[in-house]
């Protein structure tokens, strides 16, 4: 337990100031560690230059995000080999993740030095050359391994050029490395589980005599200077935390000096500092910021010390604000301490407090929180608030690989849960409040366009979640073609909203016994008696599947003891159970199947896989 | 935090080396882990904490805690 907060104390330092040499002795603490809560994960990286100074900021930023990492790290220029070789170290640590860092100055000479020398034809000839080698070998890694791999394209460096000229060119040295950039993404995007990571944009905006060493890549090979390999660390962690499943989902914002300049309770709607001249603009356009999370599905909420009052009537009443209270999903406006008004709003919610995102200008209201709820993200605000915009997304915390239509209407989604929670104080009875409340499942079988949404309802459900096995949308794909192997989606809509997919079930069929390998809900379905459907659903169907018995097993993490007793109270019998997990056996020939409750509308979507 | 504090700093974090240890003889020589990859670090490192930067000469010459200070001397980095 020391040692973890040993090490939650060296991250919130590490956060602070991320110099290298601080990197180089955290690096060698986690080395060190013997046991921590940080969750383990397994890495490799292949590469055709030297990277070895970036491996201490990305096990420093990987923790950061809550993760140990185990890294491989390939011979030098030896890529090809690794993956080809099934007996290669890459395979035999256990890969979950695989990083493919490639430099363009080892891979071609025609689209750098040479460049200039190289007819048109022949360096299109090349580009593809590039990339068919590319996509050869993680075509063969992807048919060995399931693990996600991220694989950089290519920045603009060292440009053999033609001066001015270059840029009257269609096929100036620029356009060849965008075209190189665009057809690697293209060829990539078919196998599964594949990402870019923009080395293209990262240089962009770090600069290139920013970010290239032009030193160190003649002496050692080693091309990034030191303000790349920051930015990269944090790039690469962006992947890790979004293909774990990771990802935050809540942003609280503190209000007076982060919302708006000056304090609301002193300086009056009139007074505070927010319209279209400096310096309120700053605020301004660190609300467009805001919006544009919204609209990418985070949820916002406040959290602020003020009268609920005085920040309302700014919500509703000022004309510059750009967010309104229609955006906020809730709100903890009070003089207590935020501490426990996060906690307040995290139950309210019903989501876990280690997906917020706490931001506020006053470093002792940070400190507090970073000190009561580690688990908690918390950006303190610094500086002009022309940067704020840039404070909330350099560390990509809301990050995701894929985009979903549930992802742009989950804000609206839990307001509309929020106004349940209205209703169920008006409505008489909870009978009453659930007829009321018209709710219809469908149940079926995922298809191509919602498979996407099917995986990631795996990787980010944590307490509805029986077994908490995280699954990619590629390795779905695999499987799906298992005649013993069921896929479920749930989806729920009610009077308010259609929720979308927020439901997913696997089966698997093992010498006439039907195993729930998966049963995972949306904590925004939960309490209406979605999951009792869920469970007889899944019972009858493999009652007339011809299945004679249904295991259901519950694997124990730390989010996930709400569901401990889940099965018992379906009437599965416990078979077997000990700390990190139980086993229920439910006999279909014994037991009657639990109704479907009568208040849901329920519909069955049977399609041929 | 005086140049000298700083540097032997950045030492003891790259090397793992106690501050207290470190002195005339530290040099790739005497410490075990320097090597190449730990030496890039270390350029990186020390570039980074006195806002400098090494010409290609100077930054593999610096295989030495004295050397390093005559080549930090030169940048106009007092020790």
């Amino acid at each position: 337990m020391s040692e973890d907060i040993k090490i939650q104390e060296a991250i919130s330092q590490l956060g602070k100031d991320r110099s290298i040499a601080n990197y180089s002795s955290f690096e060698a603490l986690l080395d060190n560690l013997t046991s921590s809560s940080l969750e383990p994960i397994k890495i490799s990286v292949v590469r055709n230059f030297t990277i070895e100074p970036l491996i201490p900021i990305i096990k420093g930023d990987f923790a950061r995000c809550g993760f140990l990492t185990d890294i491989y790290l390939g011979g030098f220029d030896v890529t090809a080999s690794e993956i080809l070789n099934v007996n290669s170290g890459l395979y035999s640590h256990g890969t979950q993740l695989l990083l493919v860092a490639n430099w363009l100055e080892g891979i071609t000479e025609i689209l750098t030095q040479k460049y200039l020398s190289t007819s048109n034809a022949k360096i299109d000839q090349e580009i593809s050359r590039i990339v068919g080698e590319i996509v050869g070998l993680i075509s063969f890694f992807r048919t060995n391994s399931n693990a996600p791999v991220v694989i950089n394209n290519f920045p603009l460096i060292d440009s053999p050029t033609l001066g001015i000229l270059n840029a009257q060119l269609e096929s100036g040295h620029t356009a060849s490395i965008l075209k190189l950039n665009k057809e690697l993404l293209n060829s990539l995007k078919k196998i599964p589980d594949v990402f870019i990571v923009d080395y293209f944009s990262i240089f962009s905006k770090i600069g290139i005599n920013q970010g290239y060493d032009e030193r160190y890549w003649h002496i050692a090979r080693a091309p990034l200077k030191r303000e790349m390999l920051l930015a990269l660390g944090l790039e690469y962690s962006k992947y890790v935390r979004a293909l774990k499943g990771n990802a935050k989902k809540c942003l609280v914002l503190d209000c007076d000096n982060t919302l708006w300049g000056g304090v609301i309770g002193e300086d009056g709607m009139d007074g505070i500092k927010l319209d279209t001249a400096y310096p309120g603009n700053g605020f301004i356009s660190f609300q467009t910021e805001i919006i544009n999370l919204y609209n990418r599905g985070v949820l916002v909420a406040l959290c602020s010390k003020n009268n609920e009052e005085d920040v309302l009537e700014v919500l509703d009443k000022h004309p510059n604000m750009i967010l309104r209270r229609s955006h906020i999903i809730a709100w903890q406006i009070n003089w207590n301490d935020k501490a426990t008004n996060l906690s307040l709003l995290a139950k309210k919610l019903n989501i876990g407090i280690d997906s917020f995102v706490f931001v506020d200008d006053n470093a002792i209201e940070c400190e507090w929180i970073e000190r009561k709820l580690p688990q908690v993200s918390v950006v303190h605000l610094k500086g002009d608030p022309s940067s704020f915009k840039r404070q909330i997304t350099e560390n990509g915390y809301f990050d995701t690989l894929n985009f979903t239509d549930e992802d742009k209407n989950r804000s609206k989604m839990y307001i509309s849960s929020a106004m349940g929670e209205e209703l169920k104080k008006s409505a008489g009875s909870y009978d009453e409040y659930l007829r009321n409340l018209k709710l219809c499942v469908e149940i079926g079988t995922p298809s191509d366009t919602t498979i996407s949404r099917f995986s990631q309802l795996t990787q980010k459900t944590n307490q509805f979640n029986l077994t908490t096995i995280r699954y990619s949308a590629g390795e779905i794909s695999r499987m799906i073609a298992d005649p013993n192997i069921a896929f479920y989606y749930l989806k729920l809509s009610d009077k308010f909203t259609d929720l979308g997919i927020v439901g997913v079930a696997i089966t698997k069929t093992e010498k006439g016994v039907c195993n729930i390998d998966t049963l995972a809900l949306s904590c925004r379905a939960l309490g209406r008696g979605v999951e009792d459907t869920f469970i007889s659903f899944i019972l009858g169907r493999a009652k007339v599947t011809g299945h004679k018995k249904v295991v259901g097993k519950y694997i124990v993490t730390k989010k996930n003891a709400q569901v401990a007793n889940f099965y018992g109270k379906h009437g599965f019998k416990r078979v077997e159970s000990n700390e990190k997990m139980s086993l229920w056996n439910f006999e279909l020939e014994e037991k009657a199947i639990p109704p479907l409750p009568d208040w849901i509308d329920f519909s069955l979507i049977t399609e041929s896989k | 935090m005086s140049n000298e504090f700083k540097l032997k700093e950045v030492l003891n974090k790259i090397f793992k080396i106690e501050i207290s240890s470190i002195n005339d003889e530290t040099s790739v020589d005497t410490v075990d882990i320097w090597d190449s990859l730990k030496h890039l670090n270390l350029v990186i490192a020390l570039e980074e904490a006195f806002n400098i930067t090494f010409t290609e000469e100077e930054s593999v010459e610096i295989m030495s805690y004295p050397l390093i200070k005559a080549i930090l001397n030169e940048h106009g980095v007092i020790i």
